[in-house]
């Protein structure tokens, strides 16, 4: 075996036939943002032998001070291709698919069927149950992080029919109860530890180690180094209610046609449109676009009927979630020729800088 | 009987406090659960799970004397 590996060979747990597994093993990642490009770098210097990466999203200047397989000269690129290009650098024996894509319930079985095991480290709740679901149906293992500010949650779900993440939190969140990093701020070593830990867990699996964090959630909190390893009991029923079930379903139940979701790329065979900023006021990034109307989505239920126009509108929040409820509404109402906005402000609001630089250069 | 409540991630933040004595007559950990979202209309539209002795518990389960954890879901990545 190479001796690039040879320090790892070299432990009873790993030897020629641990690395064997390791190069056999294929390990999708859904995300590669703070969890997922540190889970990556490791998984690709272990000689995992091939990594899916799956991420709709772009690179952005907001996102460097924590997605560390991204340098300047990535910005405006597709984060699963960016982050590919600097792990086959990295390695350049492993076998590296990007998926330029969202993890969602038209692929997300094809795409769990084609790996051994799932790393969430996604930022929202829409993903994080797809994924759950495909795992549970494809019996697949499904490593789990998540943070907010200094805490993390880490666990491994569906392990061996192990409990699932609907057995911890049966139900999801109200949409937007539940900040993400884009709007509370992240200190970028918080996600790079858990998905160091993440990383861990899934060399554990492939490696067949005892001891999987499976069964138990750990709950860590950075500031004071507490670590809570909370048993976690598998809800069977709702388990098996699941397998039975066998379909995917869209946790909020959003009915937005992929027809009036839009992408970047597409927004100038709109022709004239105007904006609608869909987040509260308060919210960051302010952006300076051109004909922006700001309906914050807590007033959307009385304001929606300025929109009762025939101009076509273009409506963005800060992760894509709110946009897709509030058009939703627009489409109940009848209100034509209304979009939302696949990527989340950030994303605009460089895209947006990008464009005016290349109008006055 | 009296109790140590362990409050989590945006409980904590919501709450102004990171864990609190309580005296209870809850019997179960839903008793106790309708008895804080009493005491803290913040809870009462908030997603969170409860643990107690190192375990989650659902709301049917015997209150022990003992800590209790609220959870609430993190978001990510």
């Amino acid at each position: 075996m190479e001796e690039r590996y040879s320090r790892q060979i070299r432990l009873a747990e790993v030897g020629t036939t641990g690395q064997a597994k390791l190069q056999a093993a294929k390990v999708l990642m859904v995300g590669a943002g703070g969890l997922g490009c540190p889970a990556l770098q490791y998984l690709a210097a272990a000689g995992v032998g091939t990594l899916g990466i799956v991420d709709f999203d772009r690179v952005t200047p907001s996102n460097l001070h924590r997605q560390i397989l991204f340098d300047e000269n990535d910005l405006g690129k597709n984060k699963a291709k960016a982050a590919k290009a600097q792990l086959q650098k990295q390695n350049t024996s492993l076998v590296i698919n990007a998926y330029e894509t969202a993890f969602d319930i038209q692929n997300g079985l094809a795409l769990t069927a084609a790996y051994d095991l799932v790393i969430d480290a996604t930022d929202n709740f829409e993903t994080r149950y797809c994924i759950n679901d495909c795992c549970v149906l494809s019996n697949k293992p499904m490593v789990y992080a998540a943070l907010y500010k200094f805490q993390g949650q880490v666990a491994v779900f569906n392990f061996k029919n192990g409990p699932t993440y609907r057995c911890l939190f049966p139900t999801p969140p109200q949409l937007e109860e539940v900040p993400t990093c884009e709007t509370v701020g992240v200190l970028g070593v918080v996600p790079g530890v858990l998905g160091i830990l993440q990383a861990t867990e899934c060399l554990k699996i492939i490696l067949e180690l005892d001891q999987i964090l499976s069964g138990k959630v750990l709950f860590y909190d950075l500031l004071t180094h507490q670590m809570h390893s909370i048993i976690l009991p598998p809800n069977k029923k709702a388990i098996a209610a699941l397998k039975q079930k066998n379909e995917l379903i869209e946790i909020f139940n959003v009915s937005c046609p992929p027809s009036s979701q839009i992408g970047l790329e597409a927004l100038r065979e709109l022709g004239k449109f105007v904006w609608i900023d869909v987040r509260e006021l308060h919210e960051s990034p302010q952006l300076d676009l051109p004909n922006l109307i700001k309906i914050p989505f807590s007033s959307w239920n009385t304001r929606w009927e300025e929109l009762k126009h025939e101009q076509p509108k273009v409506l963005f929040c800060q992760s894509g979630q709110r946009s897709k409820k509030a058009l939703e509404l627009l489409l109940e109402k009848g209100v034509k020729n209304g979009y939302a906005l696949s990527v989340g402000a950030a994303t605009l609001a460089y895209w947006n800088q990008q464009n005016n630089n290349d109008k006055t250069d | 009987m009296e109790i140590t409540i362990r409050y989590f991630g945006l409980l904590a933040e919501a709450l102004k406090k990171e864990n609190e004595r309580i005296v209870t007559h809850a019997l179960t950990l839903g008793d106790l659960r309708k008895e804080l979202e009493e005491r803290y209309p913040h809870l009462q539209d908030k997603t969170f799970v409860m643990a107690q002795n190192n375990t989650i518990k659902t709301a049917q389960e015997a209150l022990l004397e003992e800590e209790v954890a609220l959870f609430p879901p993190f978001s990510g990545g």
